[in-house]
């Protein structure tokens, strides 16, 4: 079997969302000398790509966006021994995800949580109606590189102008990338108040944030 | 404001300056798709389908008939009076009509 | 003589078809900004629009004669356009009264005046078919504390007001997972890869948010109520849906002459559970056309599908799109279909003021090419 159909196989096992198939498959991949680091950059995460496009196209769910993301963390796990000493961490990056201070809307950051998650970062999910100076201590408790705010009214998406403000106060805005989404938000506004990038959903905010961290 | 404004200034029956309230009903209460409930309230009021949105024909209609103008002419059928004579003309049950007939003696 | 003009007259006529090519049109992106596209740009974006559509709905195409008269609306060179005499539709309403009185900094302009003042408005200023009772914390959870007075205000427009007056409120579902409600978050369950626990959060979510619905609904029937419009449907995903379709059912067995208006939130359902299903049917991953059908079988008589603006895309491709999506779901309706057309829905751009020539526009095309019953 080709490279090339090998790693098809992984990421359609993704897809399947079973995990049991997933470790069957890359034990395969394995026994043809595929290396570990290929195996999940051009196979397992290329699948996690695939189930990202399928939920926004209504062809998979959340659950098994969950379900193929546990497939995926079972699989890594399983290659851990056969990593290069000298790789890089399994994370892509760390970012901390939020609804800014006073809008209570959940659903969409937590889909965008969830949808970074298994697509390989350390996402701190902080909630929703979060103060904005709660953003900047997770930022720092947490190392991360980037910071995603929600915002689903025109009244709160200031907010996210000022965390941007905050964070050139505090000297991080160099080292951390700023991504806003929500209903009201747009790529003008984006640009307008300096942030690095703008999704429309989940799946955006998956391709921005590899576009930027990775 | 600007923004439902400009939908009924561009597709809109205008409500009861005309008839769109009346058709708005048909579709409503009998799940009547657009040129049915039309074509059903027109024959109702004797009128063309097309006059349903004059406001030259459906205002002498609707002060003749009772059923509430848009400009607040003393002594004509407004609130559950005009309501009534809606029922009437439709032949459907309105829930306020019948409230309020269930509270008199 | 003549064959001495023929050649220049066709020269002439090329050029002026060039000329004709590359004059621009003024329209706007998804976020209301304005934009100057060519008439084949504009076409383009129109197709590639509707592609998408087609693609993700498995749904035809619109045909030529229809992406012509799109492309007719979009470069008319005026303000305001209207459809022709004859097509008018009822033009119904969400958000009450919310954009009068309403100071929540996006959708009201925050002129103090009672309900029936806004409600009077609507129907004798603005020319509304029919209007919507509602109120500020515009979800169905949170009516159940103050009732009294939301049936004493019904009761006092109904006496006041000839057009049909529903009370509308959003499902919300997620208002009934903590901190709001008695049901574990989902999102966070499903982050912690507890998938099951968050399907029987949303399960019983569900069933709270039905029988909130009803009990709401009766009192307000009580009051004289025209019936009920749900704003948002599946805003919280399949199980809001879920949800929704059956206090349909159970209001329509209880008031069989209630009017009920049936608006959703997207225009594809999200899948959150992924499993709840409504007559046979998974609820997850349906599309417009798909969501109709649900909408009639549960009872309900009027089905307001959505379609979202792509704020990152021009107003052609936008309408394109969600005219090819809203045209199937009229064909595939029993009931009648109020497209909505709010901000950032059915080809409108995403900001607080939509702008009237791309509202105008759309409005229009809604009704001559999508076939609308009503707005």
């Amino acid at each position: 079997m080709s490279k090339e159909e090998m790693f098809k196989e992984l990421s359609d096992a993704i897809v399947s969302c079973k995990q049991d198939l997933v470790l069957a498959v890359i034990e395969k991949a394995k026994s043809e000398g595929i290396a570990a680091p290929e195996i999940i950059e051009k196979g397992l995460a290329a699948g996690m790509n695939e189930v990202g496009i399928m939920f926004e196209r209504g062809k998979l769910f959340l659950p098994h966006v969950m379900m193929a993301s546990g497939a995926m963390e079972a699989g890594v796990k399983m290659l851990e021994d056969d990593m290069p000493t000298d790789a890089p961490s399994d994370k892509l990056g760390v970012i901390v995800n939020g609804t800014v201070e006073g809008d209570v809307h959940d659903i969409g950051k937590s889909i965008v949580s969830t949808m970074l998650q298994s697509s390989g970062f350390e996402v701190h999910d902080i909630g929703r109606d979060v103060p904005l100076q709660d953003f900047i201590a997770k930022i720092k408790e947490t190392d991360a590189n980037m910071v995603g705010m929600s915002a689903l009214m025109t009244t709160t998406m200031p907010g996210q102008k000022e965390i941007i403000e905050m964070l050139k106060e505090q000297g991080l805005r160099e080292k951390v990338k700023v991504m806003v989404g929500g209903a009201p938000a747009t790529q003008a506004w984006a640009d307008k108040i300096g942030a690095d990038c703008y999704a429309e959903n989940a799946s955006e905010a998956v391709a921005k944030a590899k576009e930027l961290l990775v | 404001m600007g923004m439902p404004i400009s939908h009924i200034m561009t597709s809109g029956m205008s409500g009861i300056r005309a008839a769109g309230d009346l058709v708005a009903r048909m579709e409503f209460s009998k799940s009547m798709r657009i040129g049915e409930a039309k074509d059903y309230v027109s024959k109702k009021l004797g009128v063309s389908t097309m006059d349903l949105s004059d406001e030259y024909v459906m205002r002498e209609l609707r002060e003749e008939l009772g059923l509430g103008v848009i400009t607040s002419v003393a002594g004509v059928p407004k609130g559950i009076a005009a309501k009534m004579n809606i029922e009437k003309l439709l032949d459907i049950k309105i829930n306020s009509c019948e409230m309020f007939r269930n509270k008199i003696a | 003589m003549q064959k001495m003009l023929v050649k220049p007259l066709q020269k002439l006529r090329n050029s002026l078809s060039e000329v004709n090519t590359m004059t621009e049109y003024a329209l706007r992106m998804g976020d209301g900004q304005r934009i100057f596209m060519t008439k084949e740009q504009i076409l383009t974006d129109l197709q590639e629009g509707m592609a998408d559509a087609a693609d993700l709905g498995t749904i035809p195409d619109l045909s030529g004669d229809e992406l012509d008269k799109l492309v007719d609306i979009i470069t008319t060179s005026s303000r305001m356009v209207g459809v022709e005499p004859g097509m008018e539709v009822p033009v119904t309403h969400d958000i009450s009264t919310i954009r009068i009185d309403g100071d929540q900094g996006n959708s009201g302009v925050g002129i103090p005046s009672s309900r029936l003042v806004g409600m009077m408005m609507h129907e004798r200023a603005f020319g509304a078919d029919t209007m919507e009772l509602g109120h500020i914390d515009y979800s169905y959870k949170p009516v159940k504390p103050i009732i009294s007075q939301e049936q004493q205000t019904m009761e006092v427009c109904q006496q006041n007001m000839i057009v049909p007056l529903l009370y509308g409120a959003m499902p919300n579902m997620g208002l009934y997972y903590t901190p709001d409600g008695p049901f574990p978050n989902p999102g966070d369950l499903m982050k912690s890869f507890k998938i099951k626990e968050a399907q029987e959060a949303m399960e019983g979510a569900a069933e709270h948010l039905t029988r909130d619905i009803v009990w709401i609904m009766q009192r307000m029937m009580a009051s004289g109520a025209d019936g009920i419009n749900f704003d948002t449907i599946g805003a919280a995903g399949d199980g809001d849906m879920f949800a929704s379709l059956h206090a349909i059912e159970q209001l329509r067995k209880e008031f069989p002459d209630i009017y009920i208006e049936t608006g959703m939130a997207g225009e594809l359902m999200l899948g959150l559970h992924g499993e709840m299903e409504y007559d046979g049917t998974v609820l997850a991953g349906l599309w417009p056309h798909e969501q109709a059908p649900l909408a009639a079988k549960a009872g309900s008589n009027v089905f307001g599908p959505v379609v979202n603006t792509n704020t990152s895309k021009s107003f052609a491709w936008n309408l394109g799109r969600a005219v090819t999506f809203i045209k199937e779901a009229v064909k595939a309706s029993t009931i009648p279909c109020h497209v909505n057309m709010g901000m950032g829905v059915g080809g409108i751009p995403m900001l607080e003021t939509p702008t009237i020539d791309a509202v105008s526009r759309a409005s229009k095309a809604m009704v001559e090419i999508a076939g609308v019953d009503g707005i």
